[in-house]
């Protein structure tokens, strides 16, 4: 609680909602599967749906632009391609966490 | 005289329990990444300005750890909620689908265990059920039940365990450590394994593309484009490779 009532109803609405969605998207067919036969090519279609949703969440924050100011290059970046080489050579998903963390440690202190 | 004790009638037998361990067993290896993440997400919830109460909350009741770190940007961008409710309906998708492969092995269930089961189903417990019981020509029976059991149980421990540890670890550690970009780097970690085919990969790009693209837009529609973007890209390359295969063949 922050004591801002309009802020605090908004985390609540935000929690409320999430909370909905897990309840509807793991729940939803084990409820009402009996219901809700979902046709092959559209079972595939949603297949692409969560690795788009969530690429769009990390490109802004990796590389953020703004009208007239043009791109900015951070760090981040750079740490993030470190973090999928680690991956890439050691096939931990846990490493791309850490590489990344300490990737992004060593290039703040160097620059 | 001593007092007899009676096991409750749905405690399980020798063979439930063999099959819960069965899958115990096989959680651990993906219940130590399930607790970094859990980790990551609690700190990353404090870091991005929710208070304690709240992100305590949210942990036990969205648990979801790719729905909410999608809703921190959101949140602190004051993005309305229906976007957020949206966001959060895309990245769990997937449930859905695992959700309807599951399905034919608990149906026979009432209704209320049938919705615990699916709210505490994960992303490692579609892929070891499946793994092991996708081909079986029973589907439903006890040992499958527990089995399932014995995967989600651990992970939901696990998880709510790490999740509040980093919760209330999270204050203490100073923001000059930048942790919040963990959250980022633990996206992409969900983000990097699941794109192993062509279809994925064009997926990928087109979607980080728009993305990019579109982040002047009001209301993070950019976001939206992208899911649009990115699922047509997908099935578009399937439909292109099936076409060259087969001209091939």
């Amino acid at each position: 609680m922050t004591g801002d009532l309009d802020y605090d109803l908004y985390i609540l609405g935000a929690i409320g909602l999430l909370t909905l969605c897990s309840f509807l998207t793991r729940a939803g067919y084990f409820l009402f599967g009996d219901y809700m036969p979902l046709s092959e090519s559209v079972r595939r279609a949603l297949r692409y749906a969560p690795t788009a949703a969530l690429i769009g969440i990390v490109v802004p924050e990796l590389l953020p632009w703004r009208a007239g100011a043009g791109p900015v290059l951070d760090i981040k970046v750079f740490a993030a391609l470190i973090a999928i080489l680690v991956f890439w050579r050691t096939r931990s998903t846990v490493l791309i966490i850490v590489g990344g963390m300490v990737a992004y440690w060593l290039l703040k202190a160097l620059f | 005289m001593v007092a007899q004790f009676r096991i409750p009638s749905w405690w399980p037998d020798a063979s439930g329990r063999r099959s819960f361990n069965a899958g115990f067993v096989d959680v651990i290896p993906a219940l130590i990444a399930t607790c970094t993440w859990g980790f990551v997400t609690g700190i990353a919830l404090v870091k991005s300005g929710l208070t304690e109460s709240m992100a305590t909350l949210m942990t036990l009741t969205v648990f979801a750890g790719s729905a909410q770190l999608t809703s921190l940007p959101l949140i602190e961008s004051s993005a309305p909620l229906w976007l957020i409710f949206a966001a959060g309906m895309v990245v769990n998708v997937r449930f859905l689908i695992f959700g309807a492969a599951l399905h034919p092995y608990f149906r026979h269930m009432r209704w209320p265990k049938r919705l615990v089961l699916g709210y505490l189903s994960s992303d490692i417990s579609f892929v070891l059920f499946m793994a092991r019981y996708g081909d079986s020509k029973v589907k439903g029976s006890t040992e499958q039940l527990w089995y399932f059991l014995g995967i989600i149980i651990p992970g939901w421990i696990g998880w709510n365990t790490f999740s509040l540890l980093g919760v209330f670890l999270g204050s203490f550690i100073p923001a000059s450590w930048s942790l919040d970009f963990a959250a980022i780097l633990a996206l992409m970690a969900i983000i990097i394994p699941l794109v192993k085919t062509r279809p994925m990969a064009m997926c990928l790009v087109v979607a980080g593309a728009i993305a990019w693209l579109g982040q002047p837009l009001p209301l993070r529609m950019g976001l939206a484009a992208a899911v649009g973007g990115g699922v047509i890209a997908g099935v578009l390359t399937e439909k292109l490779q099936h076409k060259t295969r087969r001209r091939r063949a």
